[in-house]
């Protein structure tokens, strides 16, 4: 095509500014692959981070129980105080984990004992969370065997895990004994088996871990748990495997996504962040296109005065400017993307002391495809303004130069 | 056989603000095949104004302008394009030349753009009108390293790439020197008389005048009484 040759011969004839009109365009589309990789990357960390030590989907009774179940605790004396003192937990658990052994989608099953009590040593008494489960499947759910600093994972009978900050603050240490006092008022020896330090002021502060064994009589749950957490194959199924958990056993299912709305909206906001960089670094290539074609028509208008005087058409003239816009826009997002991915790998190499990443970056998450499309689409687009200015050109005006 | 260019009652009237300035009062012009006409008068007399409208790049206030048998006024701008392209030829004081496209490439554009590109037949008829033009041994050199007198007559040769009836040169030789300017106007005689095609050269230049068949004078708007000459050698 000769208006293809003369695009690119228009683009040879000034080397040093077409390069630098590339390597322009090439700095934002590198811009664009950093800020996408890097908040992709960083989401990535962040779900990774939050489905690696936490539930997929929790289940649990409904909230607000219709009807009035039959009570385990004889000595209880009205309805009204049933409802509120009986713990509401999952009788059938054990059918309830049948079916979930049965599901293709899930990797782990947790039932557990989860409810708040007090450790007091001596004077000190602290607040807890308690979560019960069954020994064997202690890092079923989140790591905790890993991350004991002192004493072991052992969770015998009358054993707990407590955290490395509550232990500080009630002057524990692994082997002693603490008193636990439930709720409601049940007291019990426990013996410190091991501490753990997640790094997570929360986990290390207020939780503890004890057997399903050593928490029913404490919690005077005999038979029943109070949910069950269920780790998936593949965390992004959460809420559709909720929902169908939700169909099929009555109780309440909540994905990860909805039991973190805040990492999920902190997301959402990061994300719009980026759509605002990488929309200002395309805005800025456009706008760099745009100007140097129009200087380009300008440099050129006398032969494209001739051009017109000889009666090549105002398509041919327009088409010419376009083409150049493709091709800058290819080749700059075609090296801009090389080198973006090249930045990002590197990048990605980093890391800091203690071995984990200093930029929570993904190389290949970088939005080539969509950075290639928009930034040759983009240059189209922007050589339009340009071309049609240069096919408008008055023949007689240009040529009088 | 019929007028090349019949031109009557043209009419051109600049509106510059609210003062309209009429530059062309009514010109009659008629060319016939082969002539090589000068077109002579003041500066600012309106022979660039007469010349542009001749060659289609500018619509007369009033008038009517038949090129080879074919009345303009109906044209599209498109249709109008095209008959430039087919039918005139232009070379103009500047020649404009494509700078980073050879000699070859330059003659040929005119039939290579509206095809899409340059055919083996294109580039040989641009050989040959170089070789006509005195440029043989210059067809594969950027337009660039050409020099001024080259350049124009690479003009030239590109103004006769698709054959045209009619032939417009603006100042052809305004921006040579005396040597280029004569081997220029030579060519462009030359040109005239194997080609049999018609020349309207407008010009300042008495001498490029006196060697042309035919003198027209632009004064007030008018032609002035046309009177035919045979040139020094023509
Ligand atoms: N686009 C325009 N708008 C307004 N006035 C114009 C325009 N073009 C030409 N004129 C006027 O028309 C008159 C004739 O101009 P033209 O260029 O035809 O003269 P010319 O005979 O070619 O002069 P020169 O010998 O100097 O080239 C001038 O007075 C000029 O100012
Ligand atoms: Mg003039």
């Amino acid at each position: 095509m000769f208006a293809f040759a003369v695009a690119r011969r228009y683009l040879l004839s000034n080397p040093a500014q077409t390069a630098l009109l590339i390597a322009g365009v090439a700095l934002g589309v590198t811009a664009f692959v950093f800020i996408t990789a890097l908040i992709q990357g960083l989401a990535i960390r962040l779900t990774d981070d939050v489905t690696a030590n936490s539930a997929h989907v929790s289940l649990e009774p409904l909230t607000r129980v219709a009807r009035v179940l039959p009570s385990p605790d004889a000595d209880v004396a009205s309805v009204a105080l049933v409802s509120t003192f009986q713990r509401r937990q999952i009788r059938a658990w054990a059918s309830t984990v049948a079916l979930l052994r049965s599901q293709a989608s899930v990797s782990a099953i947790s039932p557990q004992i989860s409810g708040s009590a007090f450790l007091v040593k001596g004077e000190a008494v602290a607040p807890v969370a308690v979560t019960a489960i069954d020994p064997s499947g202690l890092d079923a759910i989140s790591p905790i065997s890993t991350e004991i600093v002192r004493g072991d994972a052992g969770l015998g009978a009358d054993g707990i895990l407590i955290g490395v900050r509550l232990a500080e603050n009630l002057g524990l240490s692994a082997g002693q004994p603490v008193l636990f006092r439930t709720d409601r008022g049940i007291d019990r020896l426990l013996t410190v088996r091991g501490i753990f330090e997640t790094g997570l002021q929360s986990l290390d502060e207020r939780v503890a871990y004890l057997s399903l064994q050593t928490a029913r009589p404490l919690f005077r749950l005999p038979e029943g748990v109070t949910n069950i957490e269920v780790k998936l194959v593949d965390p992004h199924r959460a809420r559709e495997v909720a929902a169908f958990l939700h169909e099929a056993t009555g109780l309440r299912a909540t994905s990860w996504q909805e039991s973190n709305a805040n990492l999920e909206n902190g997301l959402a906001a990061q994300a719009q962040t980026g759509t605002l960089i990488q929309t200002f670094s395309l805005i800025s290539v456009l706008i760099g296109i745009s100007s140097a074609l129009s200087l380009s028509a300008n440099r050129h208008r006398g032969e494209i005065g001739i051009m017109r005087a000889f009666g090549v058409s105002k398509r041919f003239i327009a088409s010419v400017f376009v083409l150049q816009g493709l091709l800058i826009g290819m080749v700059g997002a075609g090296i801009g993307c090389a080198a973006g991915f090249a930045l990002c790998s590197w990048l990605a190499t980093l890391t800091k002391p203690d071995g984990s990443m200093v930029l929570p970056i993904a190389p290949s998450e970088g939005g080539y495809i969509a950075v290639i499309v928009l930034t040759t689409l983009g240059a189209v687009l922007a050589s339009v303004i340009p071309a049609r200015s240069a096919a408008r050109l008055d023949p007689l005006e240009a040529i009088q130069q | 056989m019929s007028a090349v260019l019949d031109a009557r009652g043209i009419g051109m009237t600049f509106r510059n603000g609210d003062e309209p300035t009429d530059v062309l009062k009514g010109v009659d012009l008629m060319l016939e095949p082969g002539e090589l006409a000068a077109l002579l008068g003041a500066s600012g007399s309106g022979k660039s104004t007469l010349l542009s409208i001749v060659g289609l790049l500018l619509r007369p206030t009033t008038g009517t302008i038949t090129i080879a048998g074919q009345p303009i006024e109906g044209l599209s701008e498109v249709e109008r394009a095209l008959f430039r392209n087919r039918r005139l030829g232009f070379i103009f004081q500047f020649h404009h030349l494509l700078p980073d496209f050879t000699a070859t490439e330059n003659v040929a554009f005119p039939a290579a753009a509206p095809a899409g590109g340059i055919s083996p037949a294109m580039r040989s008829r641009a050989r040959d009108l170089l070789a006509r033009v005195g440029l043989a041994d210059r067809m594969d050199f950027p337009a660039t390293r050409l020099s001024g007198g080259q350049k124009q007559r690479v003009a030239i040769a590109r103004a006769l790439m698709n054959n045209p009836e009619l032939v417009l040169a603006d100042e052809p030789t305004g921006s040579l020197d005396r040597v280029a300017a004569e081997q220029v106007l030579d060519l462009m005689r030359q040109v005239n008389r194997e080609d049999k095609a018609t020349f309207l050269i407008c010009t300042h230049d008495e001498q490029v005048a006196a060697r042309c068949t035919r003198r027209i004078t632009l004064r007030d708007g008018r032609v002035e009484g046309a009177s035919r000459s045979d040139g020094l050698s023509g």
